[in-house]
């Protein structure tokens, strides 16, 4: 009892701000353990059981990550979540600041054309699949008769397992740059104006201020973005449900299966609980792996100004 | 052995009722008689369909007073999107509504799992003679070593040819009759496609139950699985055939890839077809409404054209049933509403109401009139219902045998060698044991 109250504080003030403290922050962290921790960890127990949700689940152990293993369609959804990843985080980071420069300068109608570029963001992804669907669409689609007029023809790009991720890929960028965006836009405006003065006087061009001022004082910004991104890029699945829905599902033979598509199937299309609580449990720790190693990296090129300041 | 003789009666059986159901039904007699209920208590009922909660709804108060005064049944509608997914949660927790809409392709799920409640003691008991329906609506409902039937059929949809009139007679072709064979349909196909304008002869291929597997089953194969589900039937040769005849059509240009049409779907195909991009596409009875509603042009149905050699045409018949929850607190109360709602009464509600056909085989005509005086050939898809294939496969291969193996051979340019092959492969995985 004295151990808990001396945890809480030395004076009864102290105390009874610390239990004030416990007592705002209550709900959000019950919320959290009831409707976060515990379907997480009853998911990490479903792992290690065979279960159709109509029959009592049957602990099995490990099998479940045994068959994954060696299951083709689990390695190929991860490929393809790798892929999808090496397309859009890049691609979509190097945007999103190209844009970000952009309106950060005085543009005409920059404000109008912020919003622009953020309603993507707030535009349901389920929506915006269902039109990409149609711009992708070989004959009719916009792209298809823009294609046309140099001579590529009726292209299938939601059917060929070759080129099914691009389209996908397209509208996770695109739904994307909004948001990343409006991130680096707020890392540019922290910038204080003294550096690029300073540098201007020291000669620098422009090219010069962008990549040893700008550069390294959004590194903050551009760690935040890359990361989540990452993990963004990690539970791609609206795009791949809706896209190849008029065809097939997860694109034929898997072609488009991403691990949260693979995830979703194995539960929801062949009633595998357990095994999909595996693949569940498996992208979390490639997940928090990814993240952990970008944490370590990040203090080699991450420039914090309050670390020398 | 005693499966295969038991499918051969019940066939033979079906073919003599369903001719007997119809005198028997001229009659006067009810083909199925409704019972009064032993005693009243309180069920709940799921269905999908908002049209047929109306119909469904109807059709209970009616029970409720001529039949189980006293009775109380909720009535829930889940939209389709959810049904399954909500039906299986509620599984899980062993809370099934105590009646529920169920249909050929996840009845196996639920009646391998022990969830539906065997109804045959109830017909047995009501003197129901199952075999009125015809093996095509109830087969896949029937389970164990008995085929006990587990489910009343509520209604039932078939497949048949639907033609644009006005482009047949531009091409100065006469209209298809129900003795067409693949070798005329093919014909008319080749003489209706105009590349120079987008216009196509026919899309017949798409997914499973308004496509392709109507035309393997008119070759005497059972299409992608058996009724037993012991094997893949894609690699046996009426499988081949049949979609190796839909390929030629589509590589010399007869008919749309599926690219091009917008999807692997059926729905895709009748879209184009609406759009007047196709002359002819293989549609569901379930297009009628829509078809009567929506099309700009002279339009009519016709069945599907028969196999040259063995000269039938067996489209694919799926019935939607009603089935009852094993642990359902009620469930002599569950079958009583049943046997009412499969009824000569009470499937008067679903005759009267138009759109699907009732399962009852005394109410066709009646079905038929609902459409009111649209010049088509309704009849078509009842005339139809004499030889039809019930639905075997089930939901686990649902994608693969629909649209990766149509997308693989109808817009990848896959042989239909290899795509069957690996369709099968996977099949084979899903099937049970």
């Amino acid at each position: 009892m004295t151990m808990i109250r001396n945890a809480l504080g030395e004076t009864p003030l102290a105390r009874r701000r610390a239990l004030w403290g416990l007592a705002l922050v209550a709900p959000n962290i019950l919320g959290l353990f009831f409707f976060f921790g515990v379907p997480v960890l009853a998911a990490f127990a479903t792992s290690l059981t065979e279960w159709n949700v109509l029959k009592p689940a049957e602990f099995v152990g490990l099998a479940n990550f045994v068959r994954l293993a060696n299951d083709a369609r689990f390695w190929q959804a991860l490929g393809n979540t790798v892929r999808l990843l090496l397309m859009v985080v890049p691609t979509g980071v190097a945007l999103s600041l190209g844009v970000a420069l952009l309106l950060n300068q005085r543009v005409p109608f920059r404000t109008l054309l912020r919003t622009v570029y953020f309603l993507p963001v707030v535009t349901s992804t389920v929506a915006a699949s269902v039109v990409w669907t149609w711009i992708f669409q070989p004959r009719y689609g916009l792209l298809g008769n823009a294609l046309a007029i140099f001579g590529l023809r009726d292209v299938n790009w939601l059917t060929r397992p070759d080129l099914v991720l691009i389209p996908i890929a397209v509208v996770t960028i695109w739904q994307r740059l909004g948001f990343d965006m409006v991130l680096f836009l707020a890392g540019l405006q922290t910038i204080p104006r003294e550096l690029y003065e300073a540098a201007t006087i020291d000669g620098a061009n422009r090219w010069q201020r962008f990549r040893f001022v700008t550069l390294p004082m959004l590194s903050p910004t551009t760690f935040l973005v890359s990361v989540l991104a990452i993990i963004n890029a990690f539970q791609i699945f609206d795009q791949v449900y809706i896209m190849t829905a008029r065809t097939s599902r997860g694109g034929v033979g898997g072609s488009a299966s991403t691990l949260a598509y693979y995830l979703y199937d194995s539960a929801f299309g062949r009633f595998e609980y357990g095994y999909a609580s595996a693949v569940a449990l498996v992208l979390f720790l490639i997940i928090l792996a990814v993240t952990v190693v970008q944490l370590r990296l990040q203090r080699r090129w991450v420039y914090y100004e309050s670390e020398h300041g | 052995m005693t499966r295969v003789r038991r499918f051969a009666i019940v066939a033979i059986a079906l073919l003599s009722l369903l001719l007997s159901g119809m005198v028997v039904a001229q009659e006067d007699s009810p083909t199925i008689q409704a019972q009064p209920c032993a005693e009243p208590g309180q069920l709940t009922m799921w269905v999908w369909d908002p049209v047929w909660a109306e119909v469904i709804g109807n059709a209970i108060n009616a029970w409720q007073e001529d039949y189980c005064p006293g009775a109380e049944v909720e009535l829930i509608q889940q939209p389709w999107e959810q049904y399954w997914d909500l039906l299986q949660t509620n599984a899980a927790g062993g809370d099934l509504p105590d009646v529920f809409n169920m249909s050929q392709d996840r009845f196996y799920f639920y009646a391998d799992n022990d969830a539906l409640l065997n109804l045959q003691p109830y017909w047995d008991e009501y003197g129901v003679d199952t075999t009125v329906w015809g093996t095509g609506l109830v087969d896949p409902y029937r389970w164990g070593e008995d085929g006990d039937l587990y489910a009343g059929p509520v209604n039932w949809d078939t497949v048949a040819l639907f033609y644009n009139k006005d482009m047949f007679d531009a091409a100065g072709l006469d209209y298809p009759t129900a003795d067409w064979t693949w070798d005329d349909f093919a014909s008319a196909a080749a003489a209706l496609t105009d590349p120079e304008n987008d216009v196509y002869g026919a899309s017949v291929y798409t997914e499973y139950q308004a496509g392709y597997a109507n035309w393997i089953a008119a070759t005497g194969t059972t299409p992608v699985v058996d009724a037993e589900r012991t094997q893949c039937t894609l690699t046996e040769p009426g499988s081949i055939e049949a979609l190796t005849f839909l390929k030629d059509l589509l590589d010399q240009g007869y008919m749309p890839s599926v690219s091009i049409q917008g999807g692997a779907n059926a729905n895709d195909a009748f879209n184009y077809w609406l759009n007047e991009r196709v002359a002819m596409v293989s549609g569901g009875s379930w297009k009628l409404p829509e078809a009567i509603a929506n099309a700009t042009f002279n339009w009519d149905v016709v069945q599907l054209p028969k196999h040259p050699d063995t000269g039938i045409s067996r489209p694919i018949l799926h019935s939607v049933g009603y089935v009852a929850a094993s642990n359902s607190d009620n469930p002599d109360l569950a079958a009583n509403l049943i046997l009412y709602l499969s009824s000569d009464e009470g499937q008067q509600f679903f005759a009267e109401a138009g759109g699907v056909a009732p399962a009852n085989p005394a109410l066709q005509q009646q079905w038929v009139d609902s459409f009111g005086d649209t010049g088509v050939n309704i009849s078509a898809f009842v005339d139809a219902l004499p030889d039809t294939q019930g639905v075997t496969p089930f939901a686990e291969i649902w994608d693969v045998m629909n649209t990766d193996l149509v997308i693989n051979i109808f817009d990848l340019g896959m042989s239909v060698e290899e795509a069957t092959q690996q369709a099968c492969d996977f099949i084979v995985t899903q099937l049970p044991e």
